[in-house]
């Protein structure tokens, strides 16, 4: 995914227009990108989804601790779609002091778990309602400059 | 409850192989968020797999708790295999009594090829009404379906055609832009894998099977999954 996306801006086959996202924006490490992914292939995409975030916004800053020691968004390993909502929420009190800390008024998720967590639950049980929380390949898609193509050539 | 013999304890029933080399220091449990929820922590836990408890652990709630974010693993200096072990206690409990949806989510995804249940007719007609919108926006746009020789072969969330059909467009203005030769299948296309969260290897192993199967079968090259 991330190499797919990072493979596109690079090559050109995708433009994206910095203007549309002009807020301070942070990026949170989904435990399975990054550690789990480490341990289990060798590689943690930390800086993919970094670089990618940046070809899109300008004002970018990290989260303290990040990377392989970035904290759990507290809904991981199915706590989303666990009964356990309060242990869950209690969980992602550290994600939004981590979160709240940054100033960030966008963050960037490239988990379905995470951006949920955080969008639909963390923003409103911490008082992070001005936040905005996009997945990384929304925040992609609404970048683009897309120069519409003939239909004909869609025909191949 | 019996005294138990260190010596000549039974055979592991959870699934790690360094859990005696554990020094007890407790960084694992000192940078997790829910040390001390239900009197418990990930250090505790591996004393009780040590010490004999391992069923007591697997009754508790405490793997279920754990979000399996691998932070104690990451952390531990002797390197403590803590994720296998806790996700192995997962999947040591009755199918019937793992929490809230996610046996049901995979028991459906076996049974029908994704986690809510969707008919595949009703996939269709979603993707088909969704790309109709799209190609208002962009020229030409469909969503190819069972393509063979595509490029890319691209999963769905289902909780997208479930509950946020709109979410899927993000992906496939992406691949229009790109001018990728994409496809989604029609059968099989679910990408979540609640297997995972469940301790349930062998629903996993099917599940991906199932992906590898379509993968092959079309000649793709490239697997977008976005989990």
């Amino acid at each position: 995914m991330h190499d797919l996306l990072k493979q596109y801006i690079d090559e050109g086959r995708i433009k994206l227009d910095k203007s549309v996202h002009t807020h301070l924006t942070t990026y949170h490490d989904p435990c399975n990108y990054g550690r789990k992914s480490e341990r289990t292939f060798g590689h943690g995409y930390y800086e993919e989804p970094r670089w990618i975030t940046q070809q899109c916004c300008d004002n970018f800053v990290d989260m303290y601790p990040n990377r392989a020691n970035n904290f759990c968004c507290g809904a991981g390993g199915g706590a989303w779609a666990a009964p356990y909502n309060e242990e869950r929420i209690y969980y992602g009190r550290v994600k939004a002091k981590q979160i709240k800390d940054t100033g960030a008024h966008m963050l960037i998720a490239p988990c379905h778990n995470c951006r949920d967590q955080i969008m639909k639950s963390l923003r409103k049980e911490y008082d992070m309602e001005y936040l905005e929380v996009k997945y990384l390949w929304e925040l992609v898609a609404d970048s683009l400059i897309i120069e519409p193509r003939e239909v004909e050539s869609e025909e191949e | 409850m019996d005294p138990l013999l260190l010596s000549k304890h039974e055979k592991r029933k959870l699934a790690t192989q360094f859990a005696d080399l554990c020094l007890t220091c407790g960084t694992c449990a000192g940078g997790c968020p829910v040390t001390g929820v239900d009197d418990m922590d990930v250090r505790k836990a591996v004393r009780m797999v040590v010490l004999g408890l391992e069923q007591e652990l697997i009754d508790s709630r405490f793997p279920w708790i754990c979000t399996l974010c691998g932070r104690c693993e990451h952390a531990c200096p002797m390197g403590v295999d803590l994720l296998a072990m806790l996700r192995s206690a997962r999947g040591k409990r009755e199918r019937d009594k793992v929490p809230g949806v996610l046996h049901k989510g995979v028991a459906m995804c076996i049974k029908t090829g994704n986690n809510v249940g969707i008919p595949k007719d009703d996939f269709l007609y979603l993707l088909d009404d969704l790309s109709a919108e799209l190609a208002e926006e962009l020229p030409g746009f469909t969503v190819p379906i069972d393509k063979k020789g595509a490029r890319v072969l691209l999963t769905i969330n289902s909780k997208e055609p479930f509950g946020e059909p709109d979410d899927m467009k993000f992906w496939w203005k992406i691949l229009y832009a790109a001018n990728e030769s994409w496809t989604v299948t029609s059968e099989n296309w679910e990408g979540v894998n609640w297997g995972l969260f469940t301790g349930d290897d062998e629903s996993m192993k099917e599940v991906v099977g199932r992906i590898v199967k379509n993968y092959k079968e079309l000649e793709c090259d490239y697997l977008l999954l976005p989990e």
